[in-house]
């Protein structure tokens, strides 16, 4: 059964990294249009979801037919200054094993990108790398 | 002046030949209609004269499998493994709500298709059997 909600799709994404990330070592999580200000010297994960293109998937105009609507998740890895990469890439992968060619609830994600590193992080005074997951689910109509 | 898009159309079938219903989640249909020529040219004629013969037609329906038992949808999947099929399937293929040709078909060859990142396809041939009536 697929979902066409937005923000039911949302739920899916965000609440699944949530609790993982819950779990010991717990890390803080934030998501769009939340205010966090992190500590500097500590470890903490920001997760950004976007949907995106919609197309027309089997016949059938307002009814009876669906669509595929695609998305991507974007979570930064926020590690501290100075101590290598390992400790970032280890919070990456336990991401990375979150999503990877997992279905979920109607929505198929892909196979993850990255962790990448970013040679500016933003915020600046941490090691930022990048994880990247495509997505797509069906909107039955 | 009304154009239509391709989402506009839709396919039904009914592999009893009587009454089509809905096949679920179809892409795209396409059916190519033929005619036979035949030659009437005669000796000393100075251009090559042919008339129109036997109409036919074939064509093809890609659905997207789901795995569906409503409607005639299973039928439709499954019935290249009909054996002793007489082409009475009856074939409805609307270009919009009402526009449509109809005919009986067998159906002669079903590709099923499972490719990695794709949403899995099953494409259907089909070849006319008897008349086809175009409402258009």
């Amino acid at each position: 059964m697929a979902v066409a909600n937005r923000n039911t799709i949302r739920g899916i994404v965000e609440s699944r990294l949530a609790t993982e990330l819950a779990d010991d070592p717990a890390l803080p999580v934030v998501f769009h249009n939340m205010a966090y200000t992190p500590t500097l010297g500590s470890s903490w994960v920001q997760c950004l979801l976007s949907f995106g293109a919609g197309e027309y998937l089997t016949h059938g105009a307002t009814t009876s037919a669906s669509n595929r609507v695609v998305g991507v998740v974007v979570v930064n890895v926020f590690t501290p200054l100075g101590l290598g990469p390992g400790a970032n890439y280890t919070i990456a992968k336990r991401i990375r094993d979150l999503y990877n060619r997992v279905i979920v609830s109607g929505v198929y994600f892909d196979a993850p990108i990255g962790p990448e590193v970013l040679a500016s992080a933003s915020p600046e005074g941490y090691f930022q790398t990048q994880v990247r997951v495509t997505f797509e689910f069906i909107e039955e109509l | 002046m009304a154009f239509y898009r391709g989402e506009e159309g839709s396919v039904k079938f009914d592999d009893a030949g009587s009454s089509a219903a809905a096949i679920t989640s179809t892409r795209s249909w396409s059916l190519t209609l033929d005619k036979a020529v035949l030659e009437t040219t005669a000796l000393q004629d100075n251009y090559a004269g042919k008339i129109g013969s036997i109409i036919s037609g074939s064509g093809s329906a890609e659905i997207l499998y789901t795995a569906s038992s409503a409607d005639e949808t299973a039928a439709f999947v499954d019935h290249i493994n009909t054996v002793d099929d007489q082409g009475t399937a009856l074939f409805e293929l609307y270009l919009n709500s009402t526009k449509k040709i109809v005919f009986d078909a067998v159906v002669t060859s079903a590709e099923f298709t499972a490719t990695i990142g794709e949403i899995e396809v099953i494409t259907v041939n089909f070849e006319t059997n008897g008349s086809i009536t175009t409402t258009l």
